[in-house]
């Protein structure tokens, strides 16, 4: 039986080798996934997809450094760093070929060895200040 | 003055005292949030940075001397701030996270942000590392401030 922890790690090393679909394997089918940064809140596997595959679009050379794995019961909080060039738009920023690093934390909710929900928190005005954009109303003028 | 308890550290008091520390929070008592945590606990506000020509200074240090003046600046400048918990979630080994929005009415400046009155609420991720002694020893937060800048009104990435 895959713990909480294994799962989560499972989902973060696909992630770090950049293989969405390792990723998601470990995912159930009606995950609720919360990425707070973009405001929103849906749920099944093709809006988590989705997320991941915009990330390691963007930032093919990405890299996620696990610095703290916290489990309370079913529920598993990772504490990572993303870094990555850009090679193409992320989140409304056009590519600049700026190099990224965020702090970001992640929570996940694990049922039968499968996350069931996940909601992601970091600073966006980390993110956009590191790709160069200069304004919130105005994200694609670099 | 720091608080000395002998129940021992579980899942359960550990996020108790966590719990404590957000009624506290609510309370507006800065001063019984510091009590909660050790005399040299850890914060780092992860998403807090000020990027001057040649350094950037961070949201990380000490409760006492960042978290303590972070907290008290945030409630001058939100009188009406208030923290609404939806989960706390802790283990033996004193590891606590929650999951908590914050809110408030800007009346006062905030960092770069002049007040024009807006209203904010935004969800926040802490997590808490509670001692042997139920003392909080560190606390890291995250949240999304151009979320918060933007509901205030300020569209500048400062």
């Amino acid at each position: 039986m895959t713990t909480p922890a294994q799962a989560v790690h499972a989902f973060l090393d696909a992630l770090a080798r950049r293989d969405v679909d390792a990723a998601m394997a470990v995912t159930d089918s009606l995950i609720t996934v919360t990425i707070h940064p973009f405001v929103m809140k849906d749920q099944g596997t093709d809006v988590l997809r989705s997320v991941l595959a915009d990330l390691v679009r963007a930032f093919p050379d990405l890299m996620i450094s696990v610095s703290r794995v916290i489990t309370t019961g079913d529920v598993v909080t990772a504490l990572f760093k993303v870094e990555g060039t850009q090679a193409a738009g992320y989140a409304g920023a056009i590519n600049t070929e700026k190099h990224l690093d965020i702090d970001q934390a992640w929570r996940f909710v694990i049922t039968d060895g499968l996350i069931t929900e996940v909601a992601a928190y970091w600073c966006q005005a980390q993110l956009y200040r590191r790709l160069a954009v200069k304004r919130y109303d105005q994200i694609a003028i670099a | 003055m720091t608080e000395v308890t002998q129940r021992p550290r579980t899942a359960e008091s550990a996020a108790g005292v966590v719990a404590g520390f957000f009624e506290r929070y609510g309370a507006h008592d800065v001063e019984g949030m510091t009590d909660l945590c050790s005399m040299n606990a850890d914060i780092s506000c992860v998403p807090v940075e000020l990027w001057g020509k040649q350094r950037v200074l961070r949201g990380d240090g000490k409760v006492r001397t960042v978290g303590k003046p972070l907290w008290a600046g945030l409630i001058d400048s939100f009188p009406d701030l208030s923290v609404t918990v939806h989960t706390i979630a802790g283990n033996d080994e004193g590891e606590v996270v929650a999951q908590v929005d914050i809110e408030g009415t800007q009346q006062r400046p905030w960092g770069l942000i002049t007040p024009a009155g807006r209203h904010y609420r935004e969800p926040h991720l802490f997590v808490f590392q509670v001692g042997t002694d139920l003392l909080i020893d560190s606390i890291t937060a995250y949240w999304n401030d151009a979320s918060i800048s933007q509901q205030l009104g300020h569209h500048e990435v400062d």
